[in-house]
């Protein structure tokens, strides 16, 4: 197989030129989303600028302890962008929500990278940092889907909850069932996607394998090791998001505390 | 704090409540004794249901005492107290799925494992209510506000707790059927009802009628 041949700047800059079509049927249908493309056009560059440069360096130097910071870094950022995507309250759920992404990314990575792929040094950057990043932007929309749809639903079925406890329910039991919806509906679009994989369209690891040279028998090997990789991360980080913020989010008498949720 | 009376099933102390600044419950003490059906009267917004809630441990008063069974309440035992209690909500939302596991249900908590023999009775209890089998294999949420007024009563009967909580639990039946219910409870001499109504067929099963005015400090 041959080497991927790379794209040179200017090149690049021509690619820019396809730009024209979505913009100009915009143009054309008064779509008025002319300024929200060309600024996430121009985000998506820089950001990719960015990590481009820094992870050639981390390639380059390919230390441990240089891609675990990386990881934290993109956990982090994650954290972060998951609780402004649930609104709910950041301070009581940064921490937990931590645990949950990094034990959701770094379990099923270390599986992967230690007993899947045999990596001689098992901290590769090469092969460990895609990895972990396609997992951890697994369990990112994961743990949104969870979490917005087991505290709001809460929120919104206040009642039934309520009775639940009137009930004699301990708090687990009053919170079974959302927590059981909370975790099919975060479940369901990765059960959706191994479902149809490949029948569709290409899976983007599988593309970039075969961009990068190997044989297309290869590719599929890393697709299927990585969707089982990520339906397990999702799997884990949902049930640790919820398992873990639910300590802080209830009273001493099982109601949910009004601040939780930043409902506008 | 000791309450009055140790023979009080429910003892409300001088329970001070406000939502947002806005007082909802001013100094109300009320004493609910064993085997009473005591019915809580007054306008809408008087903070009827809100005592109810109070209870059961829902709503926290912002000071004022709470006895159930001769044990102040507090945030260690009330998971333990709420076993004593049946509560029928207004509109009562059991949640999703069929009529028959919605009943089973609170009858799969670790509190209520020694329950799961009272099942037995749930036909007549159902026949009682003139609540045909068929409505067991029936989605909950297709049943009209009377059904799933008297499928909660079934269940609060069939939990066999010392103390039920009603609000405005037959607000949606008609005239036979509330008066099937008030008879049910009226029998029932072990049970300590406080119920939340309005119209004068209920009132009549009272042994006790109380207006929240009488009970609170104006």
């Amino acid at each position: 197989m041959n080497q991927i041949i790379d794209i040179s700047l200017l090149s690049l800059a021509g690619g820019y030129l396809l730009l024209i079509f979505p913009l100009a049927a915009m143009l054309y249908l008064r779509v008025d989303m002319l300024r929200e493309t060309v600024v996430a056009v121009l985000r998506m560059t820089v950001q990719l600028l960015f990590v481009g440069l820094y992870l050639q360096v981390v390639f380059q130097l390919n230390n441990p302890f240089l891609n675990l910071a990386w990881l934290a870094a993109m956990i982090l950022v994650a954290d972060l962008s998951i609780l402004k995507g649930c609104r709910l309250k950041l301070k009581r759920f940064l921490l937990p929500m931590f645990i949950a992404l990094l034990v959701g990314t770094m379990l099923p990575m270390i599986f992967f990278a230690g007993i899947i792929l045999r990596l001689p040094g098992w901290f590769e950057a090469q092969y460990v940092i895609p990895l972990a990043g396609m997992i951890l932007g697994n369990c990112l929309r994961a743990d949104i889907i969870g979490l917005n749809n087991f505290y709001h639903s809460i929120h919104t079925n206040e009642k039934a909850y309520h009775q639940s406890l009137a009930y004699g329910a301990a708090l687990a039991e009053a919170l079974n069932p959302f927590f059981r919806d909370a975790l099919r509906s975060a479940l369901a679009p990765t059960i959706a996607s191994m479902a149809t994989i490949g029948l569709v369209s290409l899976p983007g690891m599988m593309t970039g394998v075969i961009l990068a040279g190997a044989d297309p028998f290869t590719a599929i090997k890393y697709q299927i090791a990585i969707m089982i990789a990520i339906f397990s991360g999702t799997a884990i980080t949902v049930f640790l998001a919820i398992r873990l913020t639910v300590a802080n989010s209830f009273n001493a008498y099982g109601m949910l505390h009004p601040d939780i949720l930043r409902v506008h | 704090m000791i309450s009055n009376n140790s023979e009080a099933v429910v003892d409300l102390n001088r329970l001070h409540l406000s939502f947002d600044g806005q007082p909802v419950l001013k100094d109300l003490s009320l004493s609910v004794f064993h085997g009473d059906k005591v019915t809580l009267t007054g306008p809408s917004g008087s903070g009827k249901s809100t005592v109810l809630r109070c209870i059961l441990g829902l709503v926290m008063p912002d000071s004022g005492t709470i006895t159930i069974l001769g044990e102040p309440v507090t945030r260690y035992n009330i998971w333990q107290k709420r076993r004593h209690i049946a509560y029928v909500a207004q509109e009562p939302d059991l949640g999703t799925g069929s009529v028959k596991a919605v009943i089973e249900t609170p009858f799969s908590y670790r509190a209520n494992a020694g329950l799961r023999d009272n099942l037995a009775r749930l036909p007549e209890i159902m026949e009682r209510f003139n609540l045909p089998k068929l409505l067991l294999d029936k989605q909950i949420n297709r049943l009209s506000g009377g059904e799933k007024q008297r499928i909660a009563l079934t269940i609060a009967i069939l939990l066999d707790r010392p103390l039920v909580l009603l609000d405005e639990a037959s607000s949606a039946l008609d005239t036979k059927n509330k008066q099937a219910v008030a008879d049910y409870f009226k029998q029932a001499q072990n049970t300590t009802v406080l119920s939340v109504a309005h119209d004068s067929d209920w009132l009549g099963f009272a042994t006790r009628v109380v207006d929240m005015k009488e009970i609170q400090q104006m």
